[in-house]
């Protein structure tokens, strides 16, 4: 059975897509089979891998079960990582849940019978707050939440785990932050990240603000496909590997 | 999910680079850095994984189970290197071994053929870059032990991409049109086998010979028994070597196949030698019988230990272990003389007298040259009587002697059908066929039962001199109450069974057929 992890934050542009694009990629890298669902309507994690932001039928089918998801599923450049696109009718999503019995389990019920063939699932979600997060909530074993070291950015993740703690039913989510972005040479983010370090919840391998980073959106191609040995490739595999303890523990 | 794949054959004198490069002139492809693998496929010595299509594939440190056209992989695990030979059963729980093991049973998977083989993965892009369609270019060569190496055909595996169906088929009718490439015919792991001088699919104990109703009798006998005789020498080095308990079951069903042909058809024999023969084959299953009853009695254990209540269970240890003791010291007893110069002698002799039956004089061979469909026939429908009487004559109070004397006319019954029943319409052969198998499975319960609960007993004083011996006793007598209620319950069947066996209309078909 498949274990999900939800790569989400509130705020945008805190480098959720690269998170899990590269997280998949090192995962199925790995020998593990992975399945990334591209949930952001903007399909950014469908562009970097070259597969068009388009689900025939749309979001509000796929969701109301009229759409067989394994067979929109698009197979990536890695032989072990498929991707569920995005298509733009994911805008709508809150509305397409809302029409459904259970508008929290529309995304879990997507998931259910693919769960078999996949050792992990990602969840590329878009930022928001919103009927559709509530069901990334109830579908995800893990919230994965990049943190870029910036005080607006702490609150949100502070609402996030408050709105999980008291608004969403069990089993819950665990939470797991991870600080992104990071820029060493700003003193901001150092005494950010070395107050953080300690807390609970919050992963100990972090994610430099790097320049393969950018270039992944005009390489179209996960890290590890043109910049291996890089500094951003190396931070994500060791945060996949301390990810994959936390899983299995 | 599986995904679409086809293999394909490149031409001769077409390696994998000139395979890349005409494919190049007709889509966007991406060759990348060429690799070598190295594969060492694994059967049972029957074949039971080629039998059910799939290859078991070991890459040094890991089995994969997969398809044995397409690849495509159904199961796999890690496994220490150096491994040799494989019991499903000693694999850690997974799918592997859920796999396995109702398709190997009791047989050892050992290596059959090694494939090393240097591939050039060729990615067909889409107009985004995007890969839609892998082909992997495989120049494969198989060692046949030592350092010969056989070269096989180069092949182009064609592999899609989920979700890019069209771009697979555009693909693969570009290479079969435009490039005319040919399906391959036979899979690069049976090629190895084959070119490598071995059989492929493993080496079958089935009978499988074909006879003729006009047939002289003496030569349709000779077709089986040298069959026979095959099968006794392939399933000689595994019992001696106890690779696994069904080289002997093998051997011995062959054995005991070549005694009820010398008896069946003992008219196409000159009597003197057959009667030393019959002896040597009867001593042969003597030597082999401790072995094999030993054989099931542990295969059939943990079954029979199935049945004890959960915290009785562990109680039965010693009456295994004891078990395996007498096993190892019957089975050294029986590889002596398996290995011994009178066996070899008996099985060496036995061949050339075969053989010699074809030009021999058939002066004291009165059934020699008649059509083998009269002499089977006869003994057939001889047979069909001869139980029908004793079977009706069983009542609730015959002794159970009666019902194993049954079994064995029974058997006798068998293995004329079985060598013979192909001459015959299957409308008169076919029911009776069926009925027969379910007359002496309710009569082998019914004997088998007896003879285990009749084995436990017999161990009842050496278990209970053992330490653990009051506790393993207490157990071994539920086990004996518990086969005493099987046999009761097979003994109730009996006398559909041979009604059915035994009906109206099936005895007027039999001596309508058989005389």
């Amino acid at each position: 059975m498949a274990t999900t992890v939800a790569v989400y934050n509130i705020k945008g542009g805190v480098g959720k897509t690269s998170a899990a694009v590269n997280l998949a990629w090192t995962a199925a890298d790995e020998g593990a089979r992975v399945l990334l669902w591209d949930l952001d309507p903007q399909g950014a994690a469908s562009y970097l891998l070259r597969i068009r932001p388009k689900v025939r039928g749309g979001g509000a089918k796929l969701v109301r079960g009229k759409s067989d998801p394994a067979a929109l599923l698009k197979g990536s450049d890695h032989a072990r990582l498929d991707l569920l696109p995005a298509d733009f009718s994911y805008r709508n999503m809150d509305l397409a849940l809302d029409a459904t019995k259970r508008p929290t389990h529309g995304l879990a019920r997507v998931l259910a019978p693919l769960a078999g063939d996949y050792d992990y699932v990602f969840l590329d979600c878009a930022p928001a707050i919103s009927l559709a997060s509530e069901s990334v909530f109830a579908a995800a074993d893990v919230l994965l939440v990049p943190l870029i070291p910036t005080p607006l950015s702490l609150r949100a993740y502070d609402q996030l785990a408050r709105f999980v703690a008291e608004q969403v039913p069990k089993p819950r989510p665990r939470i797991l932050a991870f600080l992104s972005m990071i820029d060493g040479r700003k003193t901001l983010h150092r005494d950010i990240a070395e107050q953080l370090a300690a807390a609970d919840g919050v992963l100990g391998s972090t994610i430099p603000a790097a320049s393969d980073i950018e270039r992944m959106g005009s390489e179209r191609r996960a890290l590890a496909q043109f910049a291996p040995q890089g500094r951003a490739a190396r931070a994500y595999g060791a945060l996949w590997t301390e990810l994959r303890g936390r899983l299995a523990g | 999910m599986d995904l679409p794949r086809t293999q394909l054959l490149l031409p001769d004198g077409t390696d994998a680079s000139t395979a890349a490069d005409r494919l190049a002139a007709h889509a966007a492809v991406v060759t990348q850095r060429a690799h070598r693998t190295d594969r060492t496929f694994w059967d049972t010595f029957d074949g039971r994984l080629h039998a059910a299509g799939l290859v078991l594939v070991d890459s040094g440190n890991r089995f994969v189970l997969a398809d044995a056209r397409t690849y495509a992989e159904q199961a796999a695990a890690d496994h220490a290197r150096g491994l040799r030979r494989l019991a499903a059963i000693d694999l850690p729980t997974g799918a592997l071994r859920e796999r396995l093991e109702p398709i190997t049973e009791m047989r050892i998977l050992e290596p059959v053929v090694r494939v090393r083989s240097r591939v050039l993965p060729v990615n067909v892009l889409d107009e985004l870059g995007k890969i839609v369609v892998r082909l992997l270019a495989e120049e494969p060569t198989a060692l046949a032990g030592g350092d010969v190496m056989v070269a096989l055909r180069p092949r182009l595996n064609v592999v899609g991409v989920l979700g890019y169906d069209a771009e697979y088929e555009r693909v693969l009718a570009l290479l079969t049109g435009e490039l005319d490439l040919q399906p391959v015919a036979q899979p690069v792991q049976d090629e190895a086998v084959e070119l490598t001088g071995r059989v492929v699919g493993g080496t079958s104990s089935k009978l499988r010979v074909t006879l003729t109703p006009d047939m002289r009798a003496d030569l349709a006998a000779v077709a089986v028994l040298r069959r026979l005789a095959e099968i006794i020498e392939a399933n000689l080095p595994g019992t001696l070597a106890d690779t696994d308990s069904e080289y002997l079951h093998d051997l011995r069903v062959a054995v005991r196949r070549s005694r009820a042909l010398q008896r069946e058809l003992r008219g196409v024999f000159a009597p003197e030698p057959l009667r030393v023969f019959r002896d040597g084959f009867r001593e042969l299953q003597v030597l082999t019988g401790p072995t094999r009853d030993l054989d099931v009695q542990l295969l059939e254990f943990a079954d029979l230990a199935a049945t004890l209540p959960e915290q009785t269970a562990p109680d039965v240890a010693p009456l295994r272990e004891l078990l395996e003791l007498r096993l190892g010291a019957e089975r050294a007893k029986m590889v002596r003389g398996l290995r011994s110069e009178r066996t070899r002698a008996l099985l060496a002799n036995w061949s050339d007298f075969v053989d010699a039956l074809v030009t021999a004089p058939d002066d004291d061979r009165p059934d020699a040259a008649r059509p083998v469909a009269d002499v089977a026939g006869k003994r057939i429908g001889k047979v069909y009587r001869q139980m029908v009487k004793m079977g009706s004559a069983i009542g609730p109070d015959s002794p159970h002697e009666a019902l194993h004397d049954l079994r064995k006319k029974g058997k006798e019954l068998r293995y004329l059908l079985e060598f013979f029943a192909s001459l015959y319409p299957a409308d008169v052969v076919k029911p009776m066929v069926a009925t027969l198998k379910g007359l002496q499975d309710v009569l082998g319960r019914f004997q088998d039962r007896e003879v285990q609960a009749d084995a436990l007993r017999a161990l009842g004083d050496e278990i209970a001199a053992l330490e653990g011996g009051a506790a393993a006793l207490m157990a071994m007598g539920v086990l004996v109450q518990q086969l005493a209620q099987e046999q009761a319950e097979a003994r109730e069947q009996f006398d559909e069974r041979f009604a059915q066996f035994a009906a109206k209309a099936q005895r007027k078909l039999v001596s309508q057929t058989f005389g």
